[in-house]
């Protein structure tokens, strides 16, 4: 047995708790799961029915656990781990599978589908088989973590610099963007780019939150390794930041991974229960709204616009009622999908697809069923509160001709806050 | 000793057999980690849990039986059957001071199940889909519980077939925890698992409102586990 299946044998032993054995054993291959997953309703073959997939790891669990799998592996489809099964285990995990945990929500079992492509993708970065570009994009974040004095005068640079373009679009010489601010109520965790903190900054200003900017960027490829040593380093430099701010609550960007895995993933990761409250900025948005506290005219949005639910905002963390909440207050013919919230498809991008080049047509050709739910709304709009949703939906939008704009929630409510003109030219533009 | 006594042996040592194997595999599981969840909870478990067991197996609740709704029923009924036959051979010993109103009933209920199960071994090789996902060991499990149901349905009706029905009943209980049939103690794990996750994580209070048929219900469209959430706030919405 060569090294990298060694390797990968034993991730699979370290990772056998009750919730993999179940996932692993409880599965009666009724096969009525496969209509619940994009890649089989797009192309419906064997590959793509999700029991099949799962069934692939089954083989190699068996021969190494049942007693009929041990000694008669043909009578139940064992089969020993070797190179090629691996490679071809890690091609599954990693690119034909999003995570979205639609077939668990079908399963007359609840068999976690996720739960195991999750336990391959762990074996396959363990075995160095894992997609070059996710490693690389983890490692660099963990390094960028490990000495923050070296990019934070540049980073309160170009803040200082977003909070005079907030300023100057606001009319507000007051309106800020504060960074490191100990004792604040909120720190906020945006992902690269200004488009993820000029809008909530001009949100946050207008309700008067005291809140603070962190250092850090939301994303977590370590998640999509499956690699809980990386995705631990990567979250723990918020956790970190969060703890010596004195924050009350970290609250996360819109995105969809970076959300659930550090509300329901990271205190597991650390053993610890954290003494702030962690949540999406969808959540707190909508929390605003309900309260009162932003003036919205949904006149603004004036065109049809639909929600994609992203699956690790609705199935993964619940959170399908908030995006609906600001939906109706600030667009004026806001149009379901069908199906939505917690049926909703998987636009594709998901499981960190979105940034592996090398699977660009078979990410595509899975967002079928999504682009056709955009099309039979009649839509101009799509509003996502995943980033890598909108990338997704921003590349199925060509690909598919939608002619749709895409947006983020926190644009929308920009747009209703009937900020002067030069704002909204702004925002949209981002 | 007659024959009905031998083979009824027979099948008490294959029941302990049974017994004992599952609750070895059950005290398996038990030994496996399962690590205290540390988030904080956004809504309580026990809702998912209670879910996840009552309305989340209803017909209705899922995308995929109400696409597969004959599929489905054809599986609960068989299932349905199953838990009659077990009940049935427990109290096979006193056949003779049962009602024959009352053993009848449970003979429909097996030969059900019986055919349900068979429908489905057909269907297991039959259909594309099932064919290719079926190994040896799913075939094998599904004709024998069907020809053990059977088997129960006859002797129910009739005592000369409880030799062959305790034959049949063992051959079922050896294979039962080594085969595919032993998913049915799996089965209480992964839907306590999945009703932890959508309890804890206010995914049920959605699934729950989508499974509870409602007036409202009928604003939403026909998908979509908010539906009748949506449609609340549309109503919320154009009342201003």
């Amino acid at each position: 047995m060569d090294n990298a299946v060694t390797t990968a044998l034993a991730v699979l032993e370290k990772q056998l708790n009750r919730p993999l054995a179940a996932a692993l054993e409880v599965c009666a291959r009724c096969g009525i799961c496969a209509e619940s997953c994009h890649y089989y309703v797009a192309d419906p073959k064997l590959d793509h029915v999700p029991a099949q997939r799962a069934e692939q790891l089954r083989q190699v669990y068996r021969r190494q656990h049942d007693f009929i799998g041990k000694f008669f592996p043909t009578w139940v489809n064992a089969e020993d781990l070797d190179e090629n099964k691996l490679e071809r285990l890690a091609e599954i995990a990693f690119s034909e599978c999003t995570l979205c945990r639609r077939c668990t929500f079908n399963c007359p079992m609840g068999v976690d589908t996720p739960l195991m492509m999750r336990v391959i993708r762990a074996m396959a970065t363990a075995a160095g088989k894992a997609p070059e570009i996710l490693v690389m994009l983890a490692d660099s974040a963990i390094e960028k973590g490990k000495d923050p004095d070296m990019f934070r005068a540049m980073f309160k640079e170009q803040i200082a610099q977003m909070e005079q373009e907030l300023r100057e679009l606001t009319g507000n010489p007051e309106a800020t963007i504060p960074v490191e601010k100990e004792g604040a109520r909120v720190l906020y965790v945006a992902l690269a780019g200004a488009h993820t903190i000029l809008p909530p900054a001009i949100i946050f200003n207008a309700v008067k939150e005291d809140w603070t900017l962190s250092l850090y960027e939301a994303a977590n490829y370590g998640v999509f390794l499956g690699d809980t040593a990386r995705a631990k380093a990567i979250a723990g430099r918020i956790i970190e930041e969060a703890k010596r701010l004195k924050v009350e609550e970290v609250v996360v960007a819109e995105c969809g991974h970076a959300c659930a895995s550090l509300v329901w993933d990271a205190p597991n990761w650390f053993s610890e229960t954290f003494p702030f409250k962690t949540r999406s900025i969808v959540e707190l948005f909508a929390e605003y709204i309900e309260q009162g506290r932003l003036h919205l005219d949904p006149t603004a949005n004036p065109e049809p616009i639909t929600y994609h639910d992203s699956c690790n905002l609705a199935r993964t963390s619940g959170i399908y009622r908030e995006p609906r909440v600001i939906l109706n207050a600030v667009a004026q013919n806001f149009v379901e999908m069908t199906p939505h919230g917690l049926e909703n498809y998987c636009c594709g991008g998901g499981g960190g697809l979105v940034a592996l080049p090398e699977y660009d047509e078979k990410r595509l050709r899975a967002g079928k069923p999504k682009a056709d739910q955009i099309k039979k709304t009649g839509a101009r709009t799509v509003a996502a509160a995943c980033e890598n949703c909108r990338l997704q939906l921003g590349d199925l939008n060509q690909y598919y001709e939608l002619s749709v704009k895409v947006t983020a929630l926190a644009d929308l409510i920009v747009k209703a806050m009937r900020l002067p003109e030069k704002i909204a030219m702004s925002v949209a533009a981002e | 000793m007659n024959i009905q006594f031998i083979t009824s042996i027979i099948a008490l040592v294959a029941l302990i057999f049974s017994i004992v194997v599952f609750a070895s595999r059950w005290q398996a599981m038990q030994r496996l980690p399962f690590g205290k969840d540390r988030s904080i909870p956004k809504d309580s478990a026990w809702k998912g849990i209670m879910y996840a067991f009552t309305l989340g197996m209803m017909p209705w609740a899922k995308e995929s039986t109400r696409i597969h709704m004959l599929a489905y029923l054809r599986g609960i009924g068989f299932h349905i059957g199953i838990f009659a036959g077990l009940a049935a051979l427990i109290a096979s010993p006193w056949f003779e001071n049962i009602p024959f109103a009352i053993r009848a009933l449970f003979a429909v209920l097996t030969g059900s199940g019986a055919l349900m199960g068979a429908a489905g071994g057909v269907m297991r090789v039959a259909e594309k889909n099932l064919r290719g996902i079926s190994t040896r060991d799913d075939h094998a499990a599904v004709w024998l519980v069907s020809l053990w149901l059977g088997a129960m349905a006859f002797a129910l009706i009739a005592p000369a077939f409880l030799p062959a029905m305790y034959v049949v009943s063992a051959a079922m209980l050896v294979y039962a925890p080594l085969g595919k049939i032993r998913h049915c103690i799996y089965f209480y794990f992964a839907r306590l698992f999945y009703g932890l996750h959508i309890g804890r994580r206010g995914v049920a209070s959605g699934l729950i409102e989508h499974s509870i048929p409602s007036g409202r219900r009928s604003h939403a469209p026909q998908f979509g586990g908010v539906g009748a959430a949506s449609a609340r706030l549309e109503q919320e919405a154009h009342n201003g």
